[in-house]
């Protein structure tokens, strides 16, 4: 085979590993954003975050939220949820960061499934 | 209220799941920290019984067979799946989740099943690997818009709301070629996917699901063509069938996430 032909086939392999890898980071960020609290169900997204900063700004202590699984929650303490989005969105958004940074760095199809 | 796993291992002669549910076992009190039963009709199969909470066995009444692919290549083999609709009178636990043996635990997600006050939870959604790969016989059980739910994993409690559930799913196990016919999945064999999508249909008023919950976390999956090629505490490494291409793969790993591994042969080469 052409030298220059095996290389875009490699390649070609290289692309779809890769862009695999990136496909299933990006789901394991969305299981991430997800915490449990007062046996409800979240996910930490930015209008969650927004929404319960809100609360708290107007001081508003307790609340209602609707979980995933569409069930009201009751939240005794808006501060301490906040701190529970907030932390979530954090280990989410970070973890995402640097495994991304480390996939993307990689140059063979074995390095990007290796650590 | 005491918690705990349930598995079924009923060994075919070629597969050993006893074996899978032993593994299970295994990181089952190591990722969710709770005892594990077993239901089986080879209890002599089992190595080491201090695995598990409780075995509780069982007589072996089926004759299904179904083909077993390991990558390209298949065997047709007994499939010993009809005991799962009794799992409501096995369990020795107030609140059981029920696994496939071939599910590998790679996070503690599925511990929140515990803490909410829901009496049915189950996963209508698993997640394909791979990018290329879609199925719709994974979102309904057929074309008149039936949702699909996995019976590889769900949690119950026993209470009034679950039992009435695995009475009506036992109604449905009992006359699976009725309810085959009447929801029009043709000629395919008997599948606990199925059977559990019709009595949650049935059980709501033949309508849209409301009162059965979302299980916590997410079950991802890898077809029988695939291949599990190691794994490593929590970082799996699979082989997965490229698109129209048999026989051809793309390396792919995970890490931290619970997936369900559909090549028997090639998951039972990795837990020897």
């Amino acid at each position: 085979m052409d030298n220059k032909l095996k290389e875009a086939l490699d390649f070609s392999n290289y692309s779809a590993t890769l862009n695999n890898q990136k496909q299933i980071l990006s789901k394991k960020y969305q299981d991430d954003l997800v915490f449990y609290f007062n046996g409800g169900a979240f996910v930490a997204t930015q209008d969650l975050f927004s929404f319960v900063v809100s609360l708290w700004t107007c001081g508003i202590d307790k609340t209602v939220i609707i979980d995933t699984n569409n069930t009201p929650v009751q939240i005794d303490n808006v501060s301490d949820f906040l701190d529970m989005v907030k932390n979530q969105y954090a280990f989410a958004t970070n973890t995402y960061l640097d495994d991304f940074k480390t996939l993307t760095s990689k140059r063979s199809i074995q390095d990007l499934v290796n650590e | 209220m005491n918690n705990g796993v349930l598995c079924f291992a009923n060994n075919n002669g070629r597969i050993d799941y006893v074996k899978q549910a032993e593994f299970l076992a295994t990181r089952v009190k190591k990722y969710l920290g709770l005892p594990t039963s077993l239901v089986t009709s080879t209890p002599q199969d089992v190595s080491n019984k201090k695995l598990f909470d409780k075995i509780i066995e069982i007589q072996d009444k089926n004759k299904n067979t179904k083909r077993y692919y390991n990558g390209t290549e298949h065997e047709s083999l007994l499939f010993k799946n009809n005991d799962r609709c009794n799992s409501y009178a096995y369990s020795p636990y107030t609140k059981t989740l029920v696994l496939d043996t071939d599910v590998i635990i790679c996070n503690d997600s599925l511990k929140h099943a515990f803490t909410n006050n829901h009496s049915f939870q189950i996963y209508s959604n698993c997640v394909d690997l791979t990018t290329w790969r879609h199925h719709p016989e994974f979102d309904y059980i057929n074309d008149k818009g039936i949702e699909f739910y996995w019976a590889t994993a769900f949690c119950f409690t026993k209470d009034d709301i679950s039992e009435r559930f695995f009475v009506m799913l036992n109604y449905v196990v009992e006359n699976y070629k009725h309810f085959s016919n009447v929801y029009d999945l043709g000629t395919r064999n008997f599948r606990n996917d199925h059977a559990f999508s019709i009595a949650i249909h049935v059980l709501n008023g033949f309508l849209e699901n409301d009162w059965i919950k979302k299980l916590p976390g997410s079950l991802y999956y890898t077809l029988d063509r695939d291949h599990i090629t190691n794994i490593s505490n929590d970082k799996l490494t699979f082989l997965l069938q490229k698109e129209k291409c048999h026989g051809e793969y793309t390396l792919a790993s995970t890490k931290g996430m619970n997936v369900h591994v559909m090549n028997k042969f090639s998951l039972e080469e990795m837990i020897k």
